[in-house]
């Protein structure tokens, strides 16, 4: 549709806008991990850029430096010590190891599991998919006290058993990003056409060398994009987190520990947070593509 | 490739010449070794959790002795009973309405707003997607600080308009808590709505917009007529999807408001993880929290057959 040139300015204006107020926290959030408290607490007016910026609250944080260091660089002496609680390095491995390891199992078993759908005609295919979907409209809640329950008998407990509490945890994540995942490589499947297989198969393939030499090479693209959404989803839980693991903190439940009785440590809380989100971001731009996919169980394409 | 006339192929003869040993189901000819090992995480993570959930609601928790006993009815007329389980679920059904309507509204206009190939909206529809990764948790603790009442930068932003009194704890105050709540919520997935109608809008067809022009169709009237009829499949999943996440909001109230001030900010998840976390009450825990799932589902095949959607 055509529109006159001012009309079109006021768009202009008027969508650099929008998008300004949506990424205004985002900006605000990375501000404050580099102020010092002072700036932050200033009850006088709102700080925007009036102060010296610091690096103390990353260096405490990321790389474990003394947190008496800042009271020192501040002058103030309140609350020093405790700093290895604020030190973040070991929930960030914990966070890494725990979302790698979901991807991986998810990955494996959503493949599988999507190529059947897509590929084969079997007896309950639809009962089989419709179970699956089903997964993603359980509230996690619904399932969590009995677990917590069932992995103390079963020893998946992080208190009893660090590697089984990992473990633990990452298996009921798989199960939260199952139907993501299959119903998502489902879709691209899908989009691989049949004949190929058929093909692989009457020169005298197996199903299995089909889908290894063949198919799935084919959608190296799909599971890329699967696998990020995975991994973000899982970088993101915090129920599941709060409730089952104790020992094992990933970062969404180490950051609530930053709230302490006697304040929040906001210069800590805004660098972890944002320390957090880096990753996520970069990972969400490599797959911009199909993310409308993924957000709508690959039934919406753009 | 019908189902009888699989195992005559030639490919199937040749699949099994090949480990003669395996019995045939085991071969990856057929589906069962490729559906298991999802099923198998199915079985074991979800539904025998969900069976101990459901056989877990028919105790009754002696809290002095710790004791459990057999009584089917208890915890299910005690919820049925509670005011705090009507307040939740009156909480949990306000907070997915307002965030859907506003999420919706404001997904569509923006999503209007930024459909356009001119250069560098590529660029703000790639921004737009940003505010969905960051974890909820975070996402809280954000809006927390910004919320403030004496040196948030959204506070004083709002008390310096004066809409609130110098000093007012939005988060803090029960009537104003949950708006607190929703802000966040709101921020954080109506990127998600921008995108789907986004691509929603960038897959209609051109020709009904062109013939309309020709007719001398306002653009008003282009949205209502033609952009909105044609958009019902996509608005419709958009709602399914999001409505079933909202319904088990949890993140943001227990970190900005832990369910409070008092029980205004307590949704049905919420108040399970409470129960939980509090009295120990197992069972009854268990008992709110399969309601939200009975809930839930009634609620989306509801959804889901009024509208004919299908994911």
């Amino acid at each position: 549709m055509e529109t006159s040139r001012p009309l079109q300015i006021l768009r202009d204006i008027a969508a650099v806008t929008v998008v300004g107020i949506f990424m205004f926290p985002i900006f605000w959030w990375a501000l404050t991990s580099i102020k010092p408290i002072s700036a932050v607490f200033d009850k006088d007016r709102v700080n925007f850029f009036d102060f010296v910026p610091t690096f103390i609250n990353y260096g405490v944080t990321l790389f474990g430096q003394s947190r008496s260091q800042l009271a020192i660089d501040q002058g103030i002496g309140m609350g020093v010590g405790g700093a290895e609680a604020y030190d973040s390095r070991q929930s960030i491995m914990e966070s890494i190891i725990i979302s790698l390891g979901t991807t991986v199992i998810t990955m494996t078993i959503a493949v599988f599991a999507a190529y059947a759908i897509s590929r084969m005609m079997f007896k309950g295919r639809n009962s089989y998919l419709n179970w699956v979907l089903g997964q993603r409209f359980m509230p996690p809640i619904a399932i969590l006290v009995p677990l917590v329950t069932i992995y103390k008998t079963a020893g998946l407990r992080d208190t009893d058993n660090l590697y089984m509490g990992y473990f633990g945890l990452m298996m009921i994540y798989a199960l939260m990003n199952l139907p993501i995942a299959v119903l998502l490589m489902k879709s691209f499947l899908d989009d691989v056409p049949k004949d190929v297989d058929e093909a692989a198969m009457i020169d005298g393939a197996t199903r299995f060398q089909t889908f290894r030499k063949i198919v799935l090479p084919m959608v190296k693209g799909g599971i890329a994009a699967s696998a990020v959404l995975v991994f973000i989803f899982s970088w993101t839980e915090f129920l599941l987190s709060l409730f089952l693991t104790t020992e094992i903190r990933t970062v969404p439940v180490k950051i609530q520990t930053f709230v302490t009785s006697t304040g929040n440590e906001w210069g800590f809380i805004a660098a972890l947070g944002t320390a957090a989100i880096i990753p996520s971001f970069i990972f969400i731009l490599l797959v911009q593509k199909n993310l409308v996919r993924g957000l709508t169980l690959g039934s919406l394409k753009e | 490739m019908p189902a009888d006339s699989a195992s005559h192929s030639p490919v199937e003869a040749r699949a099994t010449e090949r480990r003669p040993w395996l019995p045939r189901w085991l071969s990856s000819e057929h589906p069962f070794p490729w559906l298991f090992p999802a099923a198998a995480l199915m079985v074991v993570f979800g539904i025998y959790p969900l069976v101990y959930a459901i056989t877990l609601s028919l105790y009754k928790r002696n809290a002095a002795t710790r004791k459990m006993i057999f009584d089917p009815t208890h915890n299910w007329t005690k919820v049925l009973a509670d005011e705090r389980v009507w307040n939740a679920i009156y909480n949990t059904f306000v907070y997915t309405g307002v965030a859907l309507f506003f999420q919706l509204t404001l997904g569509m206009l923006i999503a209007l707003l930024l459909d356009s190939d001119r250069k560098g909206y590529g660029v703000l529809r790639a921004m737009m997607t940003l505010p969905l990764v960051i974890p909820p948790a975070v996402t809280g603790m954000m809006f927390l600080l910004m919320l403030n009442g004496s040196f948030g930068v959204l506070s004083r932003g709002l008390i310096a308009l004066g809409i609130f009194p110098t000093g007012f704890s939005i988060l803090g105050t029960a009537n104003t808590a949950m708006a607190g709540v929703l802000t966040a919520e709101i921020w954080q997935w109506t990127p998600f709505m921008v995108l789907i109608m986004l691509a929603g809008l960038r897959s209609l067809p051109k020709e009904p917009f062109e013939a309309a022009a020709i007719d001398g169709a306002t653009a008003t009237q282009a949205f209502f007529k033609l952009t909105l009829p044609m958009m019902s499949k996509v608005i419709a999943i958009a709602v399914l999807i999001r409505g079933i996440d909202l319904f088990r909001a949890f993140d943001y109230v227990k970190v900005m408001t832990d369910s409070g001030p008092g029980t205004a900010t307590e949704t049905l998840t919420s108040y399970a993880g409470r129960i939980y976390f509090g009295s120990a009450d197992f069972p009854y825990a268990s008992t709110i929290a399969l309601l939200t799932l009975i809930i839930v589902i009634l609620a989306s095949t509801t959804f889901m057959k009024i509208f004919k959607v299908k994911l």
